[in-house]
């Protein structure tokens, strides 16, 4: 029964954990506390080592505590194993760990071996370490790697609530046992130790911590779910307003995601860095300024769909909503770089019945330096429409906030009414991602949606996250960012195909900025509040009855702008991924199941219009 | 083995055959030449002259794109489309810059996935807007900017198509 457990975990192997490439090794049987033969250990005297039965979960504690140490620590380390000699005799195994651990764990290469630590696991657990190196009783050769893939049962314990939960060895209660000589090495260790020691670490503020915090040995493919744990259990400790854990947690977060690959890592990383921010009451992210946060928008344009899908949608529907109208209007809520227009230009001047008079009033913050962006992008567009023969004007508007905005500074000037022809004009409103900051502000997302519907427009485009970044508590704010952050990072790595294409450089340098970009919405969810929390996001849901309260209904998105958005997506490199779903008549654009965006379309409502 | 004098002589002597010297005819040359895909087409402009210049008519390259969109309509608002392209730049810089990237990106998902996979296909909706944010891009700042960042839209896509 013993071995057939052993080759079963031996088929489930990962590779060995990372640096440790001694290239030997030696198979340690599983073994059970229940195995108790006084004196050494039969099975593992066969192959040359010496342990006590007594020892035997001591010593396979601290194989695991070898293994996270090495794994954990500078590639520096790792030189220094690879070639040097056996230091100490690997045949009485425990001491020669108990050495190993020391030398790991301290730069200094000389403390002495001390006499077998008395900590020993706690009881109902069940080790089986196996490796699949080769076994090698030359004893002069490298010491061999203790590295090995370790099978945790989960304890039985109250504490241990979800599977992969571990109650860490040294608990306080065993802590006493500790002989003096072990407890001063353990502390000699840990002072002199950074970020290579977080098992120490852990068992210094677990004395502190009331509840049992997740902490379980490496598998490196397990990495992965701890780091999840982990952040998991850092929100948790600032919901509680402890600190000290979190803090601890958000070190061992750091060393964790240095493990991951590609997404998770840059989630993790982020997500770190805000956390931080938020314990140690960083003051808030400096105020970029117009012209960096600019700069990173447009990469977020260029290297993900999003955005793109928005303006495509969202102009399908104002599109439509313009037939046969020979004046239109458009109000957009944030021009930015105006990157949604030419498109709309473009397709109202291949409409059948030629173009219509166009007009654009754009709303953009104000400026820092005394260049002016709307002006520029007004002149741009105003160039690109006299290219292709549309009738256009443009106004651009500052403002700081959208609720300073009051509909008689938008509508057309009184005494120009006449002079045109083809009668009033046609409005449409256009936001992108612009709503969800007004609720920061208590009443001032009532007020922008009462001045747009003082505009009368004949349709009100509104994209929004779709997500639940607007929670009464952090922890519910916390656990829904990373969710929603955790797919967009996916959805932006190209890397997902199995076939991933060849990314240009520039590309590259893109998606860099576009992370950043959503970085520092990640530190703006997790490491503000009041005010300063302007990354309010909402769910397609609340935003209808916002819409509804506000007087305007829906309009469907027809099946052209669903279409387009499946074209579009076509053309990406990760397509695949990506899902167009229509709910109600909303479109959203989502990573596999995940909704990540959604356009949805309105008008004001029949009941709204007779008042 | 027949020799080919010998097949000459025959194909000469059926009735209703007849040599056409296809350097001659240059409107002839142009209707063959807008049958190709684009990057046949841009070997073919590598001929000779009068191939090269054949092969920069934006009629052929609107040809060229017609055949490879999916448009409803098209004929209908072909006149307005053809200001309105070449206002944005002409049908051989939209072949360039989205319609053979797109094109290759789809073949590329059809190679991936078998050809059940890749029904979509590109409209000429959909290019014309990714050309005119492109175009867009490439208008100058006003007087004061200096140095212009690249147009990024299109880089989604891949690179350009190389016709030139």
């Amino acid at each position: 029964m013993k071995r057939q457990h052993e080759d079963a975990g031996r088929e489930g192997d990962c590779p060995v954990a990372m640096g440790l490439e001694t290239g030997k090794g030696k198979m340690v049987p599983m073994m059970t506390t229940g195995d108790g033969e006084c004196g050494v250990d039969e099975l593992l005297a066969a192959l040359g080592y010496k342990v006590r039965a007594s020892d035997m979960a001591d010593v396979a504690h601290k194989l695991e505590q070898l293994d996270v140490a090495m794994s954990s620590d500078d590639a520096s380390h790792f030189p220094q194993f690879a070639s040097d000699t056996v230091h100490y005799d690997p045949s009485d195994l425990s001491t020669w760990l108990d050495s190993m651990l020391c030398e790991v764990n301290s730069p200094l290469p000389t403390l002495l071996p001390s006499p077998t630590a008395t900590a020993h696991c706690s009881n109902g657990h069940s080790l089986s370490i196996s490796s699949n190196s080769t076994v090698t009783k030359d004893s002069t050769a490298a010491p061999p790697s203790a590295s090995g893939v370790y099978d945790f049962e989960p304890v039985p314990s109250p504490a241990a609530a979800s599977v992969g939960r571990v109650v860490y060895e040294t608990d306080p209660q065993s802590e006493k046992i500790l002989s003096p000589r072990d407890s001063k090495r353990i502390r000699t260790c840990s002072s002199s130790s950074s970020s290579g020691g977080p098992t120490k670490e852990v068992a210094s503020f677990l004395k502190q911590a009331t509840a049992a915090l997740p902490v379980v040995v490496v598998d490196t493919q397990e990495t992965g779910i701890r780091l999840v744990h982990a952040l998991l259990a850092c929100g948790e400790a600032v919901q509680q307003e402890n600190l000290n854990a979190a803090d601890a947690l958000v070190k061992q977060i750091s060393v964790l995601a240095a493990f991951q690959r590609g997404p998770m890592r840059k989630v993790a990383g982020y997500f770190a860095e805000a956390l931080a921010r938020r314990i140690y009451r960083h003051n808030p992210l400096p105020q970029a300024d117009r012209v960096a946060l600019d700069f990173l928008h447009s990469h977020f344009y260029e290297s993900a769909p999003y955005l793109k899908f928005a303006h495509f949608t969202a102009n399908q529907a104002i599109l439509e909503a313009f037939a046969g109208c020979h004046r239109v209007h458009v109000v957009d809520f944030g021009l930015k770089q105006g990157m949604q227009w030419p498109a709309l230009l473009q397709a109202l001047a291949l409409r059948p019945g030629g173009p219509p008079s166009f007009r654009l009033t754009g709303i953009g913050p104000p400026q820092t330096d005394n260049s002016d962006e709307l002006q520029e992008v007004g002149w741009k567009l105003t160039m690109l429409s006299e290219n292709i023969g549309i009738d256009f004007h443009f106004r651009g508007f500052l403002a700081s906030s959208l609720a300073d905005i009051e509909p008689q500074m938008l509508l057309e000037p009184e005494g120009k009414k006449g002079e045109r022809d083809g009668g009033d004009e046609a409005v449409a409103v256009n936001s992108v991602m612009e709503l969800h900051q007004l609720l920061a502000r208590p009443g001032a997302v009532e007020k922008v949606l009462g001045t747009a519907r003082a505009l009368r427009p004949r349709i009100m485009t509104v994209v929004e996250e779709e997500a639940n970044h607007n929670g009464r508590t952090f922890l519910e704010r916390f656990t829904e960012s990373l969710h929603y952050y955790s797919s967009m990072f996916d959805s932006l790595d190209n890397g997902a195909n199995g076939e991933a294409e060849e990314e240009i450089e520039e590309q590259r340098r893109h998606r860099e900025m576009a992370d950043a970009y959503l970085g520092r919405q990640i530190c703006n969810v997790v490491a503000s509040e009041g005010m300063d929390r302007t990354e309010r996001h909402e769910t397609l849901g609340r935003w209808r009855e916002r819409m509804a309260q506000a007087g305007f209904e829906p309009v469907h998105l027809g099946s052209n702008a669903f279409k387009q958005a499946n074209m579009l997506l076509a053309l990406y490199a990760s397509g695949d991924g990506f899902r167009v779903e229509e709910a109600e008549g909303c479109l959203t654009l989502g990573w596999h199941t995940r909704p990540l965006i959604a356009t949805s379309a309105w008008r004001i409502g029949a009941a709204a219009a007779i008042r | 083995m027949r020799r080919p004098e010998e097949e000459e002589e025959e194909e000469r002597s059926s009735p209703g055959w007849r040599r056409i010297p296809i350097n001659d005819n240059a409107d002839l040359l142009a209707e063959i030449l807008g049958r190709l895909d684009g990057r046949s087409l841009a070997v073919a402009g590598c001929v000779c002259r009068l191939w090269n210049a054949l092969a920069r008519r934006e009629a052929v390259w609107e040809v060229v794109c017609y055949r490879h969109v999916a448009s409803a309509g098209a004929s209908a608002a072909a006149g307005g489309t053809r200001s309105v392209v070449a206002a944005l730049g002409g049908y051989r810089r939209l072949y360039r810059l989205c319609i053979g990237p797109a094109l290759d990106r789809l073949a590329g998902v059809r190679r991936r996935q078998g050809p059940a996979a890749a029904a979509r296909h590109v409209s000429l909706s959909l290019a014309l807007s990714l050309f005119s944010i492109d175009c867009y891009e490439r208008l100058g700042g006003g007087g004061g900017r200096q140095q212009q960042p690249p147009p990024t839209s299109l880089l989604f896509l891949g690179k350009p198509v190389d016709v030139s």
